[in-house]
């Protein structure tokens, strides 16, 4: 029926006709952003609607596909998440509150040596023992897996030697709890052992028995697990410095210190498959290494992800408790359950790395980086984990948001007998963003400029190219600095609070979502995937792998789902929890799951949108493009009153099919340079932040507490306002608690000896100061409706804001995480002994007289900013690579435009002399022909 | 056997355990040295009482016993016996969820939501005896709870939320700016156990 449903035009809308006859009169359209759902309502605020749209939003540059559809009903309002109701009634079901019918208890037997060997068990004792119904050791499971293809060096429990204390070397089942603990005690094991290794730097060492082989590929007989070497830029610009900063930096290891402790529940259903009930940021990953381990294949496997208990990364590797509770599980033909102990969870680690990290930086006349050359060593633990790509993000995260003029990176990874070290929120990027942007302040200090000037005359700008290649595309660093300036009063109170008192800037900058998948496939597999499907009620129902682990993945999806859809979210059910059911996401790492999987969903419900316009298209004779899909109504664009309910048009959709289906699926675009290492660090888009913290130091104690801070973070476009700050205030706190109190204590005997939340000092509410968020929304060109990362970049500022703030208040650089009492007081009498024995309270505080340069920066960041302005909103469309700055021209490759240029990823022979710490990896060979074992 | 070893549990006798768990008797068999956390998980069926650390440092396992917090980790169930214990469950009225289980949504007062259960219960204590605290007296009633997802800000906002509906200043939240109200509280998110959850 042509026309199909006309609505009756409301009084005010139509009017009467002279003869009072009612017309059908146009119905108000309502302005994009008023919200749709209400006609009437008065256009709302004109500054947050996209020019494209009518509003005075800047555009981005390049392409938006979304803008069209941006209407702002759902999108970027603040939204309770849409589990969170389960989450306050108790009935969100985390990895203990799975109790199946039958079940059994499963308990791990860990090694109480921190390197042996293996020689033989004997578990008879333990299959005697009345209660225990299965037994299981590492020759059940010889497979190895992990989660880095290129380093699967994990087993489910311990083959050959265990590799650091509380390293898994058997595990049994029983009918409780404490028969199974008993029966922990009936193992009869013989061991060897062997020198263990807990100081990385003798992990650079040769080694008669290395923690493992990495088969041809093995650096001397060390304990070297991955070394890198990247120098890029013109190497001559760092000779003769107008200032220079250099700084040895020792980080000690972090733990996530999320809250529920790792529990696992498997089950062979009758027939034969196993539903694995784990929480899991990466569920799929699991499931591969299930598949592995447990020569089953994929398809037998039903990983069903738990609500999670905060993850920070410390859930994103497979871990060799799952396999465990299924071995056992197999065995006994029952569910068996797993939960960790506080001190297990510890044990299994893969917090953030401790480090010892070394920056040399130089600024030439003009106050521009000339020279960034960082070392790091990392201290990796028994396993590799993610420790590969740890490796590389040290270096290569710093290479923005500053122009360089040359950087150069040594890294490495070694393996110790500790607790292996992984992935944690800021993944990799935290320790040396901190050194750097401490070296920053130091420069500043030696010119006698302001630090945020410094850096707002050295940004890249939006739409450009880092020096190692990495593509910026939007860009909100600028505004981020100069929001956080006025909002702290920074002018009024940088070296000029008394001492005591200090303020301090540190800024960020981090991938969002990397630009290639962990398990990289050659066939243009997807990142990301989602199924919307429609039946006949109206209801959506959207199935995605993405892994909500609290920061809010199904709340976007189901927001970006209802924007699309002009429908309310109470319509939009989101299924994530088995993979059974939902398709391949790579889950939740590298803050990629709201840009990737929200692309995705988007991409679906604009297909599902397609299919209802058409069906639309049918019954009212108007092309879609003259056709609006507003709440629940589709509509001819001119005359509001002629259209179709959605249901109506959702049934003209279904007829002869059934159930709208649709599926979306987002992949990086190529990018990114050809060295080796390349794709480390690469990510379709970047997030920034700038932090500003208020600090007060007891001078004469050396307690330090942090009392205020300003966070602006640009995440592209809030999609809900609220778990954006959510993230912020919450990174600030974890940030806080790694650079004030957090540490994992190795004694001298290489023991964990802080492995519960007691005496690993996470902030409690009162060390937690006022957080500010301030968020900046540079409206990416390519996130879902212009959404970056929230996640993991709001981390980084917060140490580095901190450090600089107690030099700010003390005067003294204190180049030591965390700033404990100790290492603070220490700091401070040391300086007090240099300045002939005075008291702490007669400390001088820094002070700044503004030099010539502060005015040469000052007009620079006046220029940039409206070059930044003008490339922002694509006025200024030309090429920009790291490098402009410098004189080189964009157009041209800079290997061609000065001799020295280059791009190198190994050391040449005359450089091995000089490397730093951790450079000295490269002083052995790789032994390619070393067999090992397995 | 042969070798000697020391049972990690001393088998003691069992009790009968009886309390009133949410205004409901319940009674359950129970070593007379169990802890209340494992009975109330496991003999009760509460599993919104959760297990952080069993060490009284995360706050999560915390329960309202007449009336005033306490951490069930660190009390043996005897030491209840026949008292009034409320747990999360027991926190919404009938149908209607409680004003600090809708602020806690609505404020962003729970991420993950591990810790939350523990920290309705704090402030639901505070709530009940300071109908007006201060920012700074709502740090001190969940000074005991450990949250690492937000920051404790917006938590403090929730609280403070709640504290002005209790007072009757704030009308009690309808989801913000959502014209069709939900008649399922739970959300989109599904919110039901696993199959097979039998307790």
């Amino acid at each position: 029926m042509a026309g199909g449903y006309r609505q009756q035009p409301g009084a005010s809308s139509g009017g009467t006709r002279k003869d009072g006859k009612r017309v059908a009169g146009k119905q108000k359209f309502p302005p994009p952003g008023s919200g749709g759902s209400h006609p009437n309502m008065g256009p709302r605020d004109l500054d947050s609607i996209p020019e494209s749209v009518g509003g005075k939003e800047p555009q981005p540059a390049g392409s938006h596909i979304h803008d069209r559809y941006r209407t702002g009903t759902e999108v970027g309002k603040p939204r309770a998440l849409v589990d969170s109701y389960a989450k306050v009634t108790g009935q969100a079901w985390y990895g203990d509150d799975v109790r199946l019918q039958n079940e059994i208890i499963g308990k791990i037997l860990r090694s109480p040596y921190h390197y042996a060997k293996i020689k033989s068990i004997d578990t008879s004792k333990v299959e005697a023992l009345p209660g225990v119904l299965a037994v299981a050791t590492g020759a059940d499971a010889p497979n190895t897996f992990g989660v880095l293809p290129v380093t699967k060096d994990e087993h489910a429990m311990a083959v050959e030697k265990v590799r650091h204390v509380g390293d898994l070397v058997a595990c049994v089942a029983a009918v409780d709890e404490a028969t199974a603990m008993e029966a922990l005690n009936l193992f009869e094991i013989e061991w060897e052992v062997l020198d263990p290794v807990f100081d990385p730097r003798k992990g650079l060492e040769d080694q008669d028995e290395p923690i493992h082989w990495r088969g041809k590929y093995h650096v001397g007989t060390t304990n070297v697990q991955k070394r890198v070497f990247q120098e890029f830029g013109d190497r001559s610009l760092v000779v003769d410095p107008t200032a220079s900063s250099h700084g040895k930096w020792r980080m000690e290891g972090v733990h996530h210190g999320f809250t529920e402790p790792h529990a696992v529940v498997a089950h062979w259903d009758p027939n034969g498959r196993l539903q694995l009930y784990t929480p899991q940021q990466v569920p799929h990953y699991a499931h591969r290494a299930l598949s592995t381990v447990l020569e089953v294949p994929m398809h037998q496997i039903n990983v069903i992800r738990t609500f999670v208990g905060g993850g920070f990364g410390g859930k994103s590797d497979p871990f060799p408790h799952e396999m465990c509770a299924a071995i056992l599980s197999r065995k006994a033909g029952r569910p068996v359950r797993i939960t960790f102990s506080r001190e297990e969870v510890y044990w299994i680690n893969r917090g953030r790395h401790p480090s010892y990290i070394e920056v040399k930086m130089t600024a030439d006349d003009e106050a521009r980086i000339s020279g960034f050359d960082i070392d790091a060593l990392i201290d990796g633990g028994g396993f590799a984990s993610f420790g590969h790509v740890t490796s590389y993000y040290n270096g290569v995260l710093a290479t923005a948001p500053y122009e360089l003029g040359s950087f150069h990176y040594t890294g490495a990874r070694v393996w110790t007998n500790k607790p292996a070290s992984g992935a944690m929120r800021g993944h990799g990027a935290v320790n040396t963003r901190c050194a750097v942007e401490v070296g920053l302040d130091e420069m500043a200090e030696q010119m006698q400029v302001d630090p945020i000037d410094l850096r707002l005359a050295n940004l890249l700008p939006p739409h450009s190219r880092t020096i190692s290649g990495f593509r910026i595309t939007s860009n909100g660093m600028r505004q981020a600095l100069e929001r956080v300036r006025e909002g702290s009063d920074w002018d009024k109170k940088f070296r000029q609070l008394p001492l005591g008192k200090g303020i301090g800037i540190g800024c960020g900058f981090f991938i969002s979502g990397s630009g290639l998948p962990i398990h990289w496939d050659p066939n243009r597999f997807p990142h990301a995937t989602v199924h919307i499907q429609i039946d006949m009620d109206g209801g959506v129902t959207v199935h995605t792998g993405a892994a909500d682990i609290g920061q809010g993945s199904t709340t976007a999806v189901a927001q970006v789902v209802s924007e699309v859809l002009a429908l309310p979210i109470e319509m939009i059910h989101v299924r994530s929890h088995e993979s059974d059911t939902s398709p391949v996401d790579l889950g939740s790492y590298s803050s990629r799951v709201t840009f990737m999987n929200a692309n995705a969903a988007i991409r679906a419900a604009l297909d599902i949108r397609e299919k209802l316009l058409n069906a639309a298209w049918e019954m009212l004779g108007y092309h879609p493009d003259v056709l609006v899909l507003n709440d629940r109504r589709i509509y001819y664009k001119h005359d509001p009153a002629v259209g179709v309910s959605y249901l109506e048009a959702l049934h003209k959709a279904q007829e002869d099919k059934g159930s709208l289906i649709s599926s979306g699926a987002y992949r990086s675009p190529p990018m990114g340079g050809v060295h080796k290492g390349a794709a480390a660090g690469l990510a379709p888009a970047y997030s920034f932040s700038a932090y500003i913290a208020e600090v007060d130091v007891d001078v004469e104690t050396g307690l330090v507490s942090c009392t205020n801070v300003w966070a602006a973070h640009d995440c592209g476009k809030a999609l809900n306002p609220l778990a954006v700050e959510g993230q912020i205030i919450g990174s600030c706190h974890m940030g806080l608690g790694q650079v004030l109190s957090e540490k994992m204590v190795y004694g001298r005997t290489g023991h964990l000896q802080n492995p519960n939340l007691l005496e690993y000092k996470i902030p409690s509410v009162h060390e937690m100061p006022h957080v500010t968020p301030i968020i900046i929304e540079s409206s990416d060109p390519e996130g879902p409706f212009g959404a970056k990362e929230a996640g993991e970049g709001p981390l980084l500022p917060i140490l580095p804001a901190v450090v600089n703030a107690v030099y700010d208040a003390i005067g003294v650089r204190i180049r030591t995480l965390p700033l404990s009492m100790d290492v603070v007081w220490k700091a401070i009498s040391s300086k007090t002994r240099s300045l002939g024995g005075i008291e702490a309270t007669e400390l001088p505080s820094p002070r700044l007289e503004h030099s010539l340069l502060q005015q040469t920066l000052a007009e620079r960041g006046a220029q940039h900013r409206e070059r930044d302005r003008r490339r922002q909103r694509s006025e200024d469309t030309s090429a920009y690579v790291n490098g402009v700055l410098f004189g080189f021209d964009p157009d041209r490759p800079l290997e061609d435009q000065v001799e020295g240029w280059k791009s190198a990823v190994e050391p040449v022979p005359e450089q091995l002399a000089e490397l730093g710490l951790a450079g000295k990896a490269w002083l052995k060979k790789e032994q390619r022909q070393m067999g090992g074992d397995k | 056997m042969g070798e000697e070893y020391v049972k990690m549990t001393p088998l003691a006798a069992h009790t009968i355990w009886s309390a009133v768990v949410n205004g409901q008797m319940k009674q359950a068999i129970a070593p007379s040295n169990a802890i209340l956390l494992d009975v109330l998980r496991d003999e009760v069926g509460m599993l919104g009482v959760k297990r952080g650390c069993d060490l009284g440092t995360c706050g999560c396992c915390a329960v309202l016993i007449d009336g005033e917090p306490r951490l069930s980790c660190l009390c043996l169930a005897g030491q209840v016996q026949g008292q009034n214990i409320t747990t999360v469950e027991g926190l919404a009225e009938g149908a209607h969820l409680a004003p600090i289980q809708t602020c806690f949504a609505t404020h962003g007062g729970s991420q993950c939501g591990f810790c939350t259960p523990g920290f309705l219960m704090s402030a639901e204590a505070l709530l009940t005896v300071n109908k007006n605290p201060s920012r700074n007296e709502i740090s001190c009633a969940i000074e005991g709870n450990l949250c690492r997802c937000t920051g404790y800000q917006q938590i403090i906002d929730s609280i403070e939320a709640a504290a002005a509906i209790k007072r009757g200043e704030a009308p009690a939240l309808p989801p913000a700016s959502n014209p069709h109200p939900n008649p399922h509280p739970m959300g989109p998110e599904e919110p039901s156990m696993p199959p097979g959850h039998a307790r």
